[in-house]
């Protein structure tokens, strides 16, 4: 069977998916402003007037949202995905990071409790997106 | 769940990216429904029967 002919018509298939475009956009808008944001307030942090009151904590929320923006950027990316499979690994990802995450904060808490540590991974939203992109190759090793 | 997806495929003669950009969904899913990692969705093992102009049970069957 001639494949360019039962083709014909159909636009030409591009490398890289529409979903993951917008994904690596957003990804990489986020990333740009949080890494602004935060070198600029940390500036601010350590200079000889650092912020206070309510300015400091419009700093703190401005320094967080472009991270929120990343995990919404992630769910976003599970919505619109063409491909079923694809779809299928990445909320799989999505699981093994989360649940990495919640064993690691509920760990904590219980050591916290028996006064054993008392500072723990108190970055659990980095932890979330290192085990999210740890899990990307678990899944596609072993879908 | 078993299928025949590899064996027709090679009747064509269509390699899975073939099959793949018939479907409109990754060569990886192919790969993933031929070697049972993955079983499709009902709508996407409907639009695989309609390809091959076959009913569903024709290609599917039940371990």
């Amino acid at each position: 069977m001639n494949d360019k002919k039962d083709q014909a018509g159909q636009p030409p298939k591009s490398e890289i998916p529409p979903s993951l475009k917008r994904y690596l956009w957003r990804i990489a808008i986020f990333m740009t402003a949080y890494m602004a944001i935060l070198l600029g307030g940390l500036s601010l942090k350590n200079s000889a007037n650092p912020p206070e009151g309510l300015f400091a904590y419009a700093l703190a929320i401005a320094t967080a949202l472009p991270i929120c923006g990343v995990f919404w950027t992630v769910f976003r990316l599970l919505v619109e995905m063409e491909d079923e499979y694809q779809r299928f690994l990445v909320a799989k990802q999505i699981m093994i990071a989360t649940a990495v995450t919640l064993c690691a904060a509920t760990l904590w808490q219980y050591l916290n409790v028996y006064d054993l540590m008392t500072e723990g991974p108190e970055w659990l939203g980095v932890i979330w997106l290192v085990m999210f992109g740890l899990a990307g190759g678990i899944v596609r090793w072993r879908p | 769940m078993k299928n025949r997806l590899k064996v027709l495929r090679a009747e064509r003669d269509w390699s899975q990216a073939d099959l793949a950009e018939r479907l409109k969904v990754s060569r990886q899913s192919v790969n993933a429904i031929e070697t049972g990692k993955y079983d499709p969705s009902l709508p996407l093992a409907f639009k695989i029967a309609d390809l091959f102009d076959m009913a569903i049970e024709e290609i599917f069957k039940q371990d």
